[in-house]
């Protein structure tokens, strides 16, 4: 038998120049005797096309059989394609999950929050007070169904370790807004906000089955909750969470005299929820809403002095907030990996087409049409990637697993991430495009080849110029595409180590903190909060290892925070502006000590500033700058009471530091001491306890809790974590973010290489004749080198400064990404080049010292 | 007219006529494809007329069964052809084919009427 193709080839050469040579022999011109030929073919031909269900099985046979001929280039294309589509998959799913599934609530499109405006600067975005949700809920027309909730903790006794657990505590609407019913028992009835009636809960799911075993005859019994006897009406399914998973129980919001009343009215604690009727429209809801706040100020005048508004925002919106941003930069970057990956597949469907070209010309002489042979070899690239897609979705499902133990869970809804039809859908559409977009242009090329240059070409597989342009240009928007990849992940890579160089202002080492909370229940009042703290710190100072220990209302890096309005002595306040409003900390005496955070002037508070003392105060440097800018705060006095001024003395300016994140502007603060409470009525609050260890703080943990159940045996303790920890935490969005998008430059770096060193290889093998050639005629080996990396070389070059001004165009899309970078960042821009062409480099070195060792005799005597 | 007569062609060449045809002109010696084509041709006056698309794959199918057998030569001063020869397996088929035949036409010409000469 012949050889396929190359001896059928050359057989039909011969037939077809033999037919040629007596037709002209015969007496027809040149053009005569091709058409005569041609019309032989075409004969055949024009009985062989149509578009027909046989025909598509016979491709599908013929690829896959092409393709097992070929097994290393087929594996070598999956894997590109498998490893191109299925981090967009990933990513996808991610995208698809957080940004694009509707909330897990009944027609979730309708759900909106309801956020207050009090018309003072900074000031745009308030919770609702109990007075405003009940207007909201009475006085509207546009809704259907308004509600309101506050997060906040409860301690479980009784029946185990005390436990302190996250809940809410929500209006009776709020789960028949959510569209939402309990598993076994029920949820609130609209008589459990009034007093009296409100000592009940709602467990979750995760709640019951850890504490109570899943038991339903837990429903109807009664369990101390912050202290109070409280009867359990419900547990709900599994998959409700609200506003997250962390939330595992909800009791009613008692909606008392108190809680309504106008001194009440400017408490803004709740987060107001509702639901649009049916057909309305969010502009039309916010007209309705419009007309329901623009009554408030004259209803209460003492309460919204600058008048009120408030805005609809929907609850997908709120939930997902500035998620969004990073994951569509690491879609777009996956997107490029999936590009580059299509160049490289298509250079090599180029390079085989190359040496296909024969086995197409004798499919085009047994009279295959150019659209059926352009069919076939798309059939095989379509085929080749739905392959690919499928491996690609295998990938992807892993990996999604993998991202979602990764992620930090500070990304909303990364639990409700998976793949679903949507990303198998997502995954196919690609899949396809993919095999279009690398397909397409390889096939054409290859079905234009004129037949009888083909078959007449020699043993050479030779036409390096026709795939050559075309492969070089691919290779040239790889390097473009992958180096700016590398770019933006180098910024952001850049922006993180800055971000960890910043000093957080205290000393976070060896620094065990954790979260107290006692009941009101018990601890009816200030003094007796006050003892807790005084046993518990002086056990805890007794205990070798232990160094430190202090407290605060809101701690550095916990999430927590919290403003005061005050107004400074012998200032007037004329304008709305001039009222003041900085954050505010209560903190036990030793804090700024335990903390490490340098007191610049004056000294930080004792256990001398008590209740009988006069009132002291701490301001950090930058409140200094702010409010006393030419002069020292020292003895100067503020306020937070607007009737009866009760004065605090500044007597101390603290260090700045860091309190939500590394990244923020330092922001003022005041400080008072816990001793000295802001109004009579002042109840123990949540507290952060800082204990400052000699050893591993975590190992501390334990001492720390014996020490608590010393005191007071039903208190437990939450959130516990060393400070470097939470500090960690405050960075893993960014770090995630960082890693994945350096992976997918690290990917894109390497598809890059592949096909540079492929094009150039390629170019080798094609060239051996003229590189013997040459060195024969007395090339020196170093010539031949400089050649074949120059010509690879030149590629990298034009792509990298097509990549390098891409980059620099991208930048603004970058900088709200970045910190402490800029985003043309100089050391960037010419780091991740030069590392980008000491790659290629090296991809073009390998078949360099290969065409180095081309033995000229040998390639002339096989011509 | 011609059009039929094309198509009765095709179909008896498919139906087998085409392989005696081949394997008879390699009883008396080697020949290459291009010959084989020329041949049929002339010595049908041009009737029976072979197209690349049908002679090689026709060609590559009787090699495959071991009816006759391709090989490369080369000449002094011409470039190597690929000669088929006929092997004894092919020699046995032509002459069973050719009886085949033979009987075949006679029994149309009986039945057509048409005088054997």
């Amino acid at each position: 038998m012949p050889e396929w193709p190359d001896d059928v080839a050359e057989e039909l050469r011969q037939h077809l120049d033999d037919q040629y040579r007596d037709l002209r022999a015969a007496g027809a011109s040149h053009d005569d005797a091709l058409r005569a030929m041609a019309d032989d073919v075409n004969a055949v031909r024009s009985r062989r096309s149509g578009l027909r269900p046989e025909l598509i099985a016979a491709d599908v046979r013929y690829a896959f059989r092409t393709l097992r001929r070929n097994p290393g280039f087929a594996i070598v294309v999956l894997l590109t394609l498998a490893l191109g589509i299925g981090a967009n998959a990933a990513i996808f799913s991610v995208v698809n999950g957080v940004l694009l599934r509707p909330l897990p609530y009944r027609d979730a499109d309708r759900l909106v929050v309801i956020w207050g405006d009090l018309r003072r600067p900074g000031v745009n975005q308030i919770p609702a007070s109990a007075g405003e949700y009940l207007d909201y809920r009475d006085r509207s027309h546009a809704f259907e169904q308004v509600a309101a909730y506050d997060t906040v903790g409860f301690n479980l006794t009784g029946g185990g370790e005390p436990e302190r657990v996250e809940g809410a505590v929500v209006t009776t609407t709020f789960f028949a807004l959510l569209g939402a019913s309990a598993q076994v028992g029920r949820t609130f009835a609209a008589a459990e906000d009034q007093p009296g009636r409100d000592d009940v809960v709602v467990l979750s799911h995760s709640l019951w089955m850890r504490r109570f075993s899943a038991n339903p005859a837990i429903v109807g019994q009664t369990i101390p909750v912050d202290g109070r006897p409280t009867q359990v009406v419900g547990v709900m399914p599994a998959a409700f969470q609200f506003p997250d998973r962390s939330i595992e129980i909800w009791k009613p919001f008692l909606l008392d005299a108190e809680a309504l009343s106008d001194n009440n009215r400017g408490s803004h604690g709740y987060t107001a929820l509702a639901r649009l009727k049916a057909g309305i429209s969010r502009q039309q809801a916010q007209a309705d809403l419009t007309a329901v706040t623009a009554t408030f100020k004259a209803d209460h005048p003492g309460n919204y002095r600058n008048g009120f508004g408030a805005t609809l925002r929907p609850l997908q919106e709120e939930i997902v907030g500035d998620t969004g941003r990073p994951l569509m930069v690491l879609l777009g970057a996956v997107a490029v990996v999936l590009l580059i990956a299509c160049a490289n597949v298509a250079n090599l469907l180029l390079a085989r087409a190359a040496s296909r070209r024969k086995e197409i010309a004798l499919r085009t002489a047994l009279g295959a049409s150019r659209g059926r042979l352009v069919r076939q070899l798309m059939t095989e690239s379509v085929l080749v990637s739905a392959i690919g897609g499928l491996i690609g979705l295998g990938l992807a499902a892993w990996a999604v697993d993998l991202l979602i133990a990764s992620a930090p869970d500070s990304i909303p809804r990364i639990q409700e991430v998976g793949v679903d039809v949507r990303v198998a859908g997502f995954t196919a559409l690609v899949s396809l495009a993919t095999g279009l977009v690398f397909g397409l242009a390889p096939a054409l090329r290859a079905s234009r080849a004129p037949l009888n240059d083909a078959l007449k070409e020699g043993g050479r597989a030779g036409g390096g110029g026709v795939h050559g342009s075309t492969g070089r240009a691919l290779v040239v928007s790889e390097v473009a595409l992958s180096l700016v990849l590398l770019i933006a992940a180098g910024l952001l890579i850049h922006s993180f180590t800055r971000l960890q160089d910043v000093a957080p202002g205290f000393d976070s080492s060896r620094l065990l903190t954790f979260r107290l909370s006692l009941p009101e229940s018990r601890y009816t009042t200030f003094q007796k909060g006050q003892w807790f703290f005084d046993e518990f710190f002086t056990g805890l100072r007794r205990t070798p290892g232990v160094r430190s220990v202090a407290a605060i209302n809101a701690l550095p890096f916990s999430g927590l925070g919290g403003s005061r309005s005050f107004h400074i002595e012998g200032r007037e306040e004329k304008r709305p502006e001039d009222q003041t409003e900085e954050q505010l900390r209560i903190v036990t005496d030793g804090y700024f000590a335990a903390m490490g955070i340098p007191i610049v002037a004056g000294r930080e508070f004792t256990e001398r500033d008590a209740l009988n003392q006069p009132r002291v105060a701490v301001v950090n440097d930058a409140m200094a700058k702010k409010h006393w800018p030419h002069e020292s705060p020292i003895g100067k006095r503020v306020s937070f009471s607007t009737n009866e001024p009760v004065w605090y003395e500044v007597v101390g300016i603290a260090g700045n530091i860091k309190h939500r994140a590394l990244e923020n502007a330092d922001r003022p603060e005041l400080y008072v001491p816990y001793r000295q409470p802001l109004f009579a009525g002042w109840t123990v609050r949540p507290m952060y306890v800082v204990a400052r260890t000699s050893a591993d703080p975590a190992s501390t943990a334990a001492i720390v809790r014996h020490e608590v159940a010393r005191v007071d045996r039903d208190q437990p303790i939450s959130d516990v974590r060393t400070m470097d920890e939470r500090i960690g935490r405050s960075l893993s969005n960014r770090r995630f973010s960082t890693v994945l998008l350096a992976l997918f430059a690290g990917l894109a770096l390497t598809l890059a290489a592949v096909g540079i060193y492929g094009i150039v290889a390629y170019s080798v093998t094609e060239r051996t004749h003229e590189i013997g050639v040459r060195v024969a005629l007395g090339a020196q080996r170093r010539d031949v080198m400089a050649m074949v990396v120059g010509q690879g070389m030149t590629m990298t070059i034009v792509g990298t400064a097509i990549g390098v001004a891409a980059s620099a165009a991208l930048a603004r899309l970058m900088s709200s990404l970045l910190f402490g970078v800029s985003a043309v960042d100089p050391a960037t821009f010419v780091g991740i080049p030069l590392l980008l062409i000491a790659v290629a480099l090296a991809a073009c070195y390998v078949p360099a010292r290969r065409a180095m060792r081309v033995d000229p005799l040998q390639t002339l005597r096989s011509e | 007219m011609q059009y039929i007569k094309n198509r009765m062609l095709d179909r008896e060449l498919k139906k087998g006529s085409a392989e005696l045809l081949i394997l008879s002109l390699l009883e008396d010696q080697p020949r290459h494809g291009y010959d084989l084509s020329k041949l049929i041709e002339a010595r049908s006056g041009g009737i029976l007329k072979f197209r690349v698309a049908s002679l090689y794959p026709l060609l590559y199918r009787l090699e495959k069964r071991g009816w006759i057998l391709g090989r490369w030569i080369e000449k002094a001063g011409q470039r190597r052809r690929r000669y088929y020869r006929l092997t004894p397996v092919g020699a046995n088929v032509l002459a069973s084919q050719r009886h085949t035949w033979r009987e075949f036409v006679l029994a149309i010409s009986r039945v057509t009427g048409v005088e054997h000469a």
